[in-house]
């Protein structure tokens, strides 16, 4: 057995790719002439009319912000919309979880067993309240009994509908609606509320349906007419519009108010049967519901009132304002006497404002709904005595912050913007206990931040605001209003209120334990800042930022810490000192900070890219040494992380390289380098980073001629392969080709690493074998693999001049070193001898059929490749080829090139005398 | 075995001069033989005086007799067989005025002393060893429509003011110091199908209101002998405020006029039907809570009303 002799620059001339291909000129990804590629240009920017989804539509911006409003068809608050607003109104509110029984809603006690107070279930708040507990008739029942009650009432009213006896339906009805004047349940009343006109609803839909069919059908089934749409009056025939009368006859007859009122609402639409003008009765209503003293009941009824009003498509907004204006009196009644009022009393009313709200809320955002739609805001405001509207904007009457509040939630931007002063007095008339003050001025802020058109009287404007909020001595207050109004102020430049903001924060941080909610409004703060500023020196240079940042905590102070982290690392190499000690010092903060927050893997996750990053773009420029430093730093300070270390060896390897690039002398400090790398790798944790990382640092140091640290780097590297058990070994296997690259790389670069000589030149390649020989992870096929490998690495090391050399002149290549040294070749022969008897077992381990047989092919190549012709050698190939013929087609191509490869070879190198072993 | 009536008018109204159409439908398993078909229709007025004003004359209690307002009777099949299963049997009655002792017709009305009724029967004779089958239901009249009113063009509205010093009883004593002022308008010629209409405010109040009804009074009187003998009796209550509302704050009144339980207001010598509102204003006081269940138009200490009388009318 004789290894080929190869003359590397000669077949590289033979085979190479690049001289055959510019003489033959049509391999298929070499660009032949320019005028198609031209053509392809011209082609597709003429094809600018097609639409593609990806493109961004520049030209249709402008319609698609006026698609976002509500369409003209569809004026009304949507079924969708009161169904979200329903649920939320139930969320709201679902603190309770008994109910308090009064005379007034007994009709729900009649259906099953209730809780007498002493019973266990509320034996804790008989001892909490001895005094209630004793007074008798109280009783209690549970939110869900009171729910699944009320459903039985539902299914009562179905079933009795269904069987024809309306009377009942009707009547267990009005029992439902009664419900609701037991306001005395306050924070259920909501809940309630829903409840109860579930089965208005349902009462209402079929009376609905039955009039309507009476209209559209005789008796026997035959149709009259089908009532389209909008139908009028005159097309309903005179039994239905008696029935129909009926129904109000006998909903008439109700005694009481408030029931009289919901049944009346749930059939409100069936007014269309009878009347041509149906909305002209919804002021009659709104009067009626004045008739309800109870703030909570009033209000309430209010609100389905206008959910009922809206199926009647009226024309006329009168009724929304005139409701409102009674809203306001109510509101102003239960507000007036503040002064006067104790502190309980008042803790009362402002619980009640806020079950009130909804209501409100909701009737505001119809109106301001029905405004847009006709333009008409103006109108609306002069109606509702909000000042003087709008155009005459002197003098403002004193009105209701929490009714602004939700007007100027409502309100476009542009308007608001556009009358900016105007509402700003509004705002500064409007303070008591409804809503507090500052809610407004921040509300107003994000408005005007919306920044749809200008904003009109922007400095006058800001004044006054701040002369406001410079009165306010809590930071909670002071910081929203802040928030707000921060974008204008960075919109329009005003640094000098930039400097009065960061000062007032400053003032009002000063020892002083900061909440939660603060914390989420500097927040903001400062990301806006961030945002603002296009580098980050420049926020950090403002007055008072870090002494704000240094008071936040928790994981506010990590979110501002990223995004300071990511503004920082935005624009590229980060050179400045001053910043990267700065930055260097946030991320310090954050990694340090208390683990709690590691439950966000995520969060974590980013926030390690975010350091690692910053690591990477940290440019010391010619100050390579402290550079280097500044990594020993950082590895110190982020031990944590992994990520970054695998960041850390890169970067010590080109500052390395830079060194041999630009340096005069840079061994000692590309040495310092390769030793950090030393001391850096085995502290990753995965096994493929730190094989990658290797291979990279032997590289890096056979380019400077380190060839102590790359033999030292290269046993490291194997250590690290030997070092994988089982499972790893098995996740290893998965990255199908990991394995066999690095050993592939690995024995490219053994190729150019002189042999140590005490250990013999065979010492790597010998150490390669035993580990995958010993390694039960290893698949057959990677063995067989690492077998070719390395027989091609033996052959190459034989040669007499090696294909490649280092870099680095002063490191000497094998054939040179051992230029005729017999026992260098013994010691090549004897390794690969072994290794060729393990090829044709190796190949016969594989399980599967196609792929030994490939397998035996791939080993046929490489061992004729490295091999010159013999008789032995061409029993090993035979017998190679035997089990690729038994495992493969016969018409398999790669088998059929190998034989010919074959065939070729051996009659070259043994002439006549040898026939072919195989032939197909 | 049974019969039915069915009317042609869902509604079961007719008028005066009209004809009432319906048919009887008879099921029988087997065929049957009878002795003629008949349909009456009646119209009655029976009056009845309950104790109460007239109790010193124990001769007075008691139902008088009826008075006749109509009787029609036609044969609509002369003796013969019906044949087994369903039979339906048309029938036309006129409906004519003027035939017994009054001179019209008065509309259907149920009240508690005088109620004014329409019945028509269907009698199918079967001999003396067969007792007669048969059905009957009631029919509702309403006027004329030649002889009913244009509606007035505007409803002619009635202002009124409640103080303290309007009140013709009693009070407690903080609601005569305290004083209070109501001031209100409201229709005192309805027709029937249209609702009462008005309006209310609260113009001052020392005590805080508990509540505010509207209660629709009929007042029913017969003639006895020489002596009349008047029932006042309430038809329906309507709460039109409840709790202490906002003062000055104009509310509706709006009520809806019961079917049945109302009519055109009818003075007819013998007896007469005629209508009252009644504005109740009731205040908050421990002592209304003593009595929750008090006849609601006799004046307490805590009450404040006002009553009006109604005339009702139907139009077109």
């Amino acid at each position: 057995m004789e290894f080929r002799v190869r003359d590397y620059e000669e077949e590289e001339a033979i085979y190479s790719l690049w001289p055959r291909i510019s003489t033959i000129g049509d391999h298929p990804l070499i660009t032949r002439n320019l005028s198609s590629s031209i053509k392809v240009d011209v082609a597709d920017s003429g094809k600018n009319d097609f639409y593609d989804p990806l493109r961004m539509p520049t030209a249709h911006i402008q319609d698609n912000t006026a698609d976002d409003l509500p369409c003209d068809e569809d004026p009304y608050l949507s079924a969708k919309e009161w169904a979200s607003f329903k649920r939320s109104l139930m969320q709201k509110f679902s603190g309770s979880k008994l109910v308090t029984i009064s005379s007034i809603s007994d009709a729900i006690l009649r259906r099953g067993k209730v809780y007498e107070i002493s019973s266990a279930a509320t034996h804790a708040e008989e001892l909490d309240n001895p005094r209630k507990a004793s007074e008798d008739g109280v009783k209690v029942i549970t939110c869900q009994e009171y729910v699944s009650r009320l459903r039985e009432f539902q299914d009562e009213i179905k079933h009795a509908w269904k069987a024809d006896d309306r009377v009942t339906s009707l009547k267990s009805s009005i029992k439902v609606a009664r419900l609701l004047l037991d306001t005395s349940v306050s924070e259920f009343y909501p809940t309630l509320f829903i409840l109860v006109t579930d089965v208005m609803d349902i009462l209402g839909d079929m009376v609905w349906d039955r009039i309507k069919r009476k209209a559209e059908y005789v008796d026997d089934g035959t149709l009259i007419c089908s009532l389209q749409e909008n139908f009028g009056t005159s097309d309903v025939c005179s039994d239905a519009k008696e029935t129909c009368y009926n129904w109000f006859c006998k909903i008439g007859s109700i005694r009481e108010l408030l029931p009289r009122i919901y049944l009346e609402l749930s059939i409100l639409r069936c007014w269309r049967f009878l009347h041509e003008h149906p909305w002209k009765i919804l002021h009659r209503v709104v009067m009626m519901i004045r008739g309800l003293a109870d703030p909570l009941a009033s209000y309430y009824c209010r609100l389905y009132m206008v959910y009922c009003a809206q199926k009647l498509l009226s024309p006329d907004t009168g009724y929304l304002v005139a409701c409102i204006t009674d809203m306001t009196i109510i509101l102003r009644r239960i507000i007036s006497e503040e002064e006067t009022m104790s502190k309980r009393l008042v803790e009362h009313n402002v619980s009640l404002i806020s079950l009130l709200e909804p209501p409100l809320e909701w009737i505001i955002k119809s109106i301001c709904m029905e405004a847009y739609k006709k333009r008409q805001y103006e109108d609306i405001f002069v109606k509702l005595q909000l000042g003087r509207g709008l155009s005459n904007s002197s003098g403002t009457s004193e009105c209701i912050s929490i009714i602004i509040h939700h007007f100027l939630k409502e309100l476009p931007a542009e308007l608001v913007c556009s009358h900016a002063s105007f509402i700003l007095q509004l705002i500064e008339s409007a303070n008591d206990i409804s809503l507090n003050q500052y809610l407004n001025y921040r509300l107003l802020g994000l408005k005007l931040s919306e920044q749809k058109s200008r904003v009109d009287n922007v400095d006058s404007v800001l004044g006054t605001v701040f002369q406001v909020i410079t009165q306010y001595s809590r930071l909670d207050e002071y910081v929203k209003v802040v928030d707000a109004f921060l974008d204008i102020v960075l919109q329009y430049n005003m640094d000098n209120y930039l400097t009065i903001i960061l000062d007032g924060i400053s003032i009002r941080t000063r020892s002083k334990e900061i909440t939660g909610n603060e914390l989420s409004s500097l927040q903001s703060i400062i990301v806006k800042l961030l945002a603002h500023f296009n580098l980050v020196e420049d926020v950090l240079a403002l007055n008072h930022f870090l002494e704000i940042i240094h008071v936040m905590h928790g994981s506010s102070r990590d979110v501002v810490n990223m995004h300071i982290l990511d503004k920082g690392t935005r624009n590229g190499y980060i050179c400045d000192p001053t910043t990267v000690q700065m930055l260097f010092d946030i991320s310090q903060t954050l990694h340090d900070c208390p683990d709690t927050f590691s439950v966000k893997a995520d969060h974590n996750e980013q926030q390690a890219h975010l350091i690692s990053r910053f690591v990477q773009l940290v440019d010391y420029g010619a100050a390579m040494e402290r550079h280097l430093t500044f990594l020993v730093e950082c590895r110190g300070a982020f031990g944590r992380i992994s990520e970054l270390k695998e960041v850390l060896v890169r970067s010590s390897n080109k500052l390395a390289m830079k060194a041999i690039k630009d340096a005069n002398n840079p061994v000692d400090f590309v040495k310092s380098c390769i030793a950090f790398n030393e001391v850096t790798i085995p502290s990753i944790s995965a096994t493929a980073k730190r094989m990658n990382l290797y291979l990279e640092t032997v590289e890096v140091s056979l380019f400077s001629g380190l060839v102590c640290h790359a033999d030292g780097l290269v046993y490291s590297a194997i250590d690290c392969l030997q070092s994988v058990d089982q499972s790893e070994g098995l996740l290893l296997q998965n990255d199908s080709n990991g394995v066999l690259s690095w050993i592939q790389k690995l024995c490219s670069l053994l190729v150019i690493i002189p042999g140590n000589p005490e250990q013999g030149v065979a010492y790597c390649p010998g150490t390669i074998l035993a580990l995958v020989e010993s390694h039960s992870w290893i698949t057959p096929q990677l063995r067989l693999r690492v077998f070719c490998t390395i027989l091609s690495l033996l052959a190459t090391l034989s040669q007499n001049k090696l294909p490649y050399h280092a870099y680095d002149a002063e490191v000497v290549g094998n054939d040179r070193l051992f230029y005729g040294d017999p026992s260098y070749h013994q010691e090549l022969a004897s390794l690969s001898s072994s290794v060729l008897t393990k090829v044709i077992d190796g190949v016969l381990q594989e399980p599967n059929r196609v792929i030994r047989g490939n397998l035996a092919l791939e080993a046929c190549n490489y061992v004729l490749s490295a091999y010159k012709a013999t008789s032995e050698i061409s029993t090993i190939c035979s017998k190679l080829m035997e089990i690729a013929k038994s495992c493969l087609n016969a018409n398999d191509k790669y088998m059929r090139n190998t034989v010919k490869y074959l065939d070729k070879h051996m009659s070259n190198t043994l002439g006549d005398a040898t026939k072919p072993v195989v032939s197909t | 075995m049974s019969i039915e009536l069915k009317l042609s008018r869902s509604n079961r109204i007719f008028r005066p001069n009209e004809s009432l159409e319906g048919k009887i439908i008879a099921k029988f398993p087997s065929s049957i033989s009878h002795q003629g078909i008949r349909i009456t229709a009646t119209g009655n007025v029976n009056l009845q005086v309950r104790g109460g004003s007239a109790g010193v004359i124990e001769s007075l209690v008691g139902v008088l007799k009826p008075v006749r307002i109509m009787k029609e009777s036609i044969e609509v099949r002369s003796s013969g067989k019906l044949s087994s299963g369903t039979t339906e049997i048309p029938f036309t009655v006129m409906l004519r005025e003027g035939q017994n002792g009054f001179d019209r017709f008065y509309e259907t009305f149920h009240g508690a002393n005088i109620s004014i009724q329409y019945l028509v029967t269907a009698d199918i004779m079967r001999g003396y060893l067969h007792k007669s089958l048969s059905a009957t239901v009631e029919f509702i009249v309403e006027s004329k429509k030649t002889n009913l009113l244009k509606k007035p063009v505007s409803p002619e509205m009635v202002s009124f003011f409640i103080t303290q010093d309007t009140q013709r009883h009693p009070l407690l004593p903080e609601l005569f110091s305290g004083g209070f002022r109501v001031a209100g308008k409201i229709i005192t010629q309805c027709a029937l199908l249209d609702p009462l209409n008005g309006e209310i405010t609260i113009e001052a109040s020392a005590v805080p209101i508990h509540s505010i009804d509207i209660h629709l009074l009929c007042v029913e009187s017969i003639l006895i002998g020489e002596k009349i003998v008047s029932e006042t009796s309430l038809i329906q209550t309507t709460q039109i405020a409840d709790g202490d509302i906002c003062h000055s704050m104009t509310l509706p009144i709006y009520v809806i006029l019961p079917r049945l339980l109302t009519c055109p207001t009818v003075s007819a010598g013998l007896f007469s039907i005629e209508f009252q509102v009644s504005i109740v204003i009731s205040f908050q006081s421990e002592l209304a809570k003593l009595h929750p269940k008090s006849d609601p138009t006799i004046p307490r200490l805590w009450l404040a009303m006002e009553t009006l009388p109604l005339r009702l009318f139907r139009t077109n």
